[in-house]
Formats: C-alpha cells, sequence, structure tokens
C-alpha cells in the first residue's frame, strides 16, 4: 500500500512538471533542457527557507515560486534571443549551471552532502506528515496547477501562444510581441516547476543536486514527447507512463542491478518507435515538425 | 494626404543594392501594383516597410508619422499588415482560431486580465468571435472554420491569410504574390476580395507576377528592377510603354 501510495506521489509530481514543461513545449514551441534546473530552485528554496531560516511552508512555498520566477526572467533574456537549436543550447548551460552551483556552493546547499532534516510541510496548522495525506495533498495541487494551466491554454494569452509557436514571424506581423509571451510562458512554467520541486523537498526530507541534473530535464521533455503536447491529457498520460513503467517492469524478475539500464534502453526505443508512428505522442494534438 | 509616403528608401545586401532610393507615395483607398522580375528587390521593399529589414537610407511615413524605427509588431499596431509570399498561416490552429488570434485588442493576452477580470475579457471574446464569424463568411470558409489550417488549399490559405489580416485591423494590405500557386479560378475569388477590401476603405499595396491581372484591378503600377523603379502610372500608361517589355524581357 505504502509502495503504492509513494508512486502516487511520484506520479503527481511528473503530471505538474510535465503539464507546465508542455506550455512551453507543447504551446509555445520552446524545447527547453532546463525544466530541471527550476524544479531544483524550487526545491532548495524551498528547504533553505525552512531549515536555515525557520519559515513556515506555505511562506517558503511562496517565495521559492517568487524567486524562481525572476531567476527564469534572467535566464530568458539570455536565451530567448536564440531560436531552434541554439536555444536548446543556451538552455541546456543553464541547466549545467544551476547544477554546477547547487553542487559546489557548498557554504549555502552543503554540496553533495545534501541538506537532510527537511520539515514535512504543514497548512494552516495541519502537519502533512503521513503517506496518504501527503498524497492528498499533492493530488490537490496537481489539480489546482492542472486546472491553472488549463485556463492558461484556453485564455487569449494561450492562443497568441500557440500562434507563436506555429509561426513566429507571422505572429510578429499581426502586432504580436513574441518576446514578452516567450517570457512569460518561461515565468508560467518555472513558477510550477518551483511548486513540485517544494513538493518534492518536504516530500522526501531530503536533498541532494543528484536529483535536479540533465537526466531529470530529458526525462521530463520524455514524458511530454511520448505523451504527447497541445494539450492537457497528453503530458499527464506521458508522466503516468514514464513513472509505471519502469515500476511495472519490476516483475518482470529483471535483476535491480541491470533494471536502471534497461529502463533507459526502454525510454530511447520508445522515443524512436513514438517519432515514427505517432509523431503528436498518444495523446498530444500538436507535432513537432 | 499620403497614407504612406517612402522617400530614398535604399538597402545593400554585401554590396548588392537591393533597394535603390526608391520614392513613391500610395493614397489611401487605392491599389497599387509593383511588378518586374525576379530579384527585383520587391520583397525587400516589402520588408522595408512592413520593419522586417532596416533601412541603409531613405524615410518611411505611414500617415504622416515616421515609422522608420518601430519594430514590425509596432508598425502592425498602427495598420499596416502584411501578407506573406509563403502564406504562413498557423499551421496547427484551426482557421476560426487563426482569426481569433489575429484580433488587435486582446486584453485576455494579460494573464491578470484574464484570471481578474474575466467577465470583461469574456465579453470581448464573445465580439471576437462574431468578427470572426463575419469574417470567415466574407472570405467564404466558413464551412471549413473547424479544419487546421494546414488541411486547407493553399488557395484556402491566402483567404485566410487574408482573412486574418482584416482581423488585425490592418488598414495597409502589403500583399506579395497574392494569387501565386493559386488555381486559376480562385485567383478571380482573391482578386474580387482584394477589390472588396478597397471598397470598404482599405489600401492595397501588392507584388504581383500575373501581370495582365494585376493591370486589371489596379489604381496604379510600378515597374521595378534591379531595385529602381524604372516605370509608373495607370495600368494603361504603363502596359503601353515599351520600357515594360524592356524590363521583363531585358530586350
Amino acid at each position: 500500500m505504502n509502495y503504492l501510495l509513494h508512486l502516487i506521489v511520484l506520479i503527481e509530481l511528473y503530471v505538474m512538471l510535465a503539464l507546465s514543461l508542455n506550455l512551453m513545449v507543447g504551446y509555445t514551441g520552446l524545447l527547453t533542457l532546463a525544466h530541471a534546473a527550476f524544479y531544483g530552485l524550487g526545491a532548495y528554496a524551498t528547504t533553505l527557507l525552512m531549515v536555515n531560516w525557520g519559515f513556515d511552508f506555505l511562506f517558503a512555498l511562496i517565495l521559492a515560486i517568487a524567486g524562481t520566477v525572476l531567476l527564469s526572467f534572467l535566464i530568458s533574456f539570455a536565451s530567448l534571443r536564440f531560436r531552434g537549436d541554439y536555444f536548446i543550447l543556451a538552455t541546456l548551460a543553464f541547466q549545467v549551471i544551476v547544477f554546477a552551483v547547487l553542487y559546489n556552493w557548498v557554504d549555502l546547499t552543503r554540496g553533495p552532502y545534501g541538506i537532510p532534516g527537511i520539515p514535512k510541510p504543514s497548512l494552516l496548522g495541519i502537519k502533512i506528515d503521513s503517506l496518504l495525506s501527503f498524497s492528498l495533498f499533492g493530488f490537490v495541487v496537481a489539480c489546482l496547477i492542472a486546472g491553472f494551466l488549463a485556463l492558461i491554454f484556453r485564455s487569449p494569452f494561450g492562443r497568441t501562444l500557440q500562434a507563436i509557436r506555429d509561426d513566429e514571424l507571422a505572429a510578429t506581423a499581426l502586432g504580436k510581441n513574441v518576446m514578452s509571451f516567450k517570457v512569460r510562458s518561461v515565468a508560467i512554467a518555472s513558477g510550477c516547476a518551483a511548486v513540485a520541486g517544494a513538493l518534492y523537498a518536504t516530500y522526501v526530507t531530503f536533498i541532494d543536486p543528484t536529483s535536479f541534473t540533465i537526466d531529470e530535464s530529458i526525462l521530463m521533455l520524455s514524458m511530454v514527447i511520448v505523451g504527447g503536447t497541445g494539450n492537457l491529457k497528453g503530458p499527464m498520460v506521458g508522466a503516468v507512463m514514464l513513472i509505471v513503467l519502469p515500476e511495472l517492469l519490476r516483475f518482470l524478475a529483471i535483476p535491480d542491478a541491470v533494471a536502471a539500464n534497461i529502463r533507459l534502453i526502454i525510454y530511447g526505443f520508445l522515443l524512436i518507435i513514438m517519432m515514427h508512428v505517432r509523431p503528436q505522442g498518444l495523446a498530444g494534438k500538436y507535432q513537432f515538425e | 494626404m499620403a497614407l504612406l509616403e517612402i522617400q530614398h528608401l535604399a538597402k545593400s545586401f554585401d554590396g548588392v543594392k537591393a533597394v535603390d532610393h526608391v520614392s513613391f507615395a500610395i493614397e489611401p483607398g487605392t491599389i497599387t501594383s509593383i511588378i518586374g522580375p525576379n530579384g527585383a528587390g520587391k520583397t525587400t521593399l516589402f520588408n522595408l516597410v512592413a520593419g522586417f529589414l532596416r533601412r541603409d537610407a531613405g524615410t518611411i511615413h505611414y500617415k504622416g508619422k515616421a515609422i522608420d524605427d518601430l519594430s514590425p509588431s509596432q508598425r502592425a499596431g498602427l495598420g499596416v499588415g502584411r501578407l506573406w509570399q509563403d502564406i504562413r498561416v498557423f499551421r496547427n490552429m484551426t482557421a476560426r482560431e487563426n482569426l481569433l488570434v489575429a484580433q488587435k485588442h486582446q486584453p485576455g493576452e494579460k494573464i491578470s486580465n484574464y484570471l481578474l477580470r474575466y467577465k470583461n475579457v469574456d465579453k470581448l471574446e464573445k465580439q471576437n468571435r462574431e468578427a470572426a464569424e463575419r469574417v470567415i463568411k466574407f472570405i467564404r470558409l466558413d464551412h471549413k472554420q473547424n479544419s487546421l489550417a494546414q488541411d486547407l488549399s493553399y488557395g484556402q490559405q491566402k483567404l485566410l491569410a487574408l482573412g486574418r489580416l482584416l482581423m488585425n485591423e490592418a488598414e495597409l494590405l502589403l500583399l506579395d504574390e497574392p494569387t501565386a500557386g493559386v488555381n486559376p479560378l480562385m485567383i478571380d475569388e482573391i482578386l474580387a476580395l482584394i477589390q472588396m477590401l478597397v471598397k470598404e476603405g482599405k489600401t492595397v499595396l501588392m507584388i504581383e507576377h500575373n501581370v495582365p491581372k494585376a493591370m486589371s484591378i489596379s489604381d496604379w503600377v510600378y515597374v521595378m528592377d534591379e531595385g529602381r523603379i524604372e516605370l509608373y502610372g495607370s495600368p494603361a500608361e504603363v502596359s503601353s510603354n515599351p520600357l515594360l517589355k524592356e524590363v521583363y524581357l531585358g530586350v
């Protein structure tokens, strides 16, 4: 039962991450490799505020979101000048920089030793410390994020994002300030990733930089691409699939030592098969060109 | 007052003069065609007017105001609309969404407005949908309104791109080869549409390779070659001028 609840919490976290990533990838056409960096920034900001300065979870969360969004502006202005492949490289650089800072700024982050003893979250005096209560809490937050993003997708703002994704030049010629739309899209996506980070940190109660590497970014991107982009359903399907699939592999009696590698091989195959058979993803709407 | 006034506009690429000190003015409510061989600098001229290229010299006035330092989106905001030669519809959006997104005044593009002043946004969205409905009927694509733009025929995509300009409340329409690659039946439909737009107060500046067709609907014709305007006048004047053949055939 605990195992199942743990899986559910993981799925909730990754649904938040994949959905917010979809705002950038599927709706704005910004393929990014830095989503785990924003996830990590949210986790570390929340943790430091709670552990070092004794902040309440809710305040720490709000400040972590604000801080991550502010940092996203910096990244946006540095990288959004680039288009296509160069933008992807710029986000890769950002991802690597964030990891390097988390890993090497030992005075603040304790570097590779990580930060243990993160308090469980509490809301309005109610402590969320059991697995069941956390999975419910995660469910509520995931629903809030999904609802918020659904509103964004339906809004005129979301519609213009799609136009920019399809043809930036034509959107400009219609008077859209493309840069402003992209910056806001990145800000929202990174803010949501920060929420997932805060939840992750307080769920596991220990964080270290290895949870926020480029591999994580790629995993999130795989979820979005395998599940499908351009709607709400796709990334959810992708998140559930890529979390549940390796767990199912356990029942195949593959030795633990190779399970991780096999998971990678399956990702690779899945992605390739996907691109051939269903380029729009399992449940997606928008097709990459 | 001229709607668009261009003076001594120049642009070179690596020393090649694409637009070589061109001057002309466009009166409101007219159709002006620019014709000339490939590489004459016509599209470059359009890019300069729409703001996608920066000029080397000269000035562009729109409604009496210098727009040289404005970005393409700012120029679009003033009413300079552009139809691209390669159309550039939003491929993964439906025909209707293509029109809706083009609406100029959209407070719902600000998230705070959308979340906090939803009623106001919703009211404007309703108006936007009504406007889109009118435009889609006008361009005769109402039977295709829920099709993805990429599934429309080439000619239909051109119509949709024109409709997008209408939704955008563009006043000066820069049309880059509006009939190129379109089947003959649809050419007449598109040209009739352009004439209708001008009757409703729009001003058209278009690049057209189909010279007889261009002549048939234009008030003014400019013949461009090697970055310069070699000849201009009414369609009758230009077509009777022996220089026209020289520019086109090099004889």
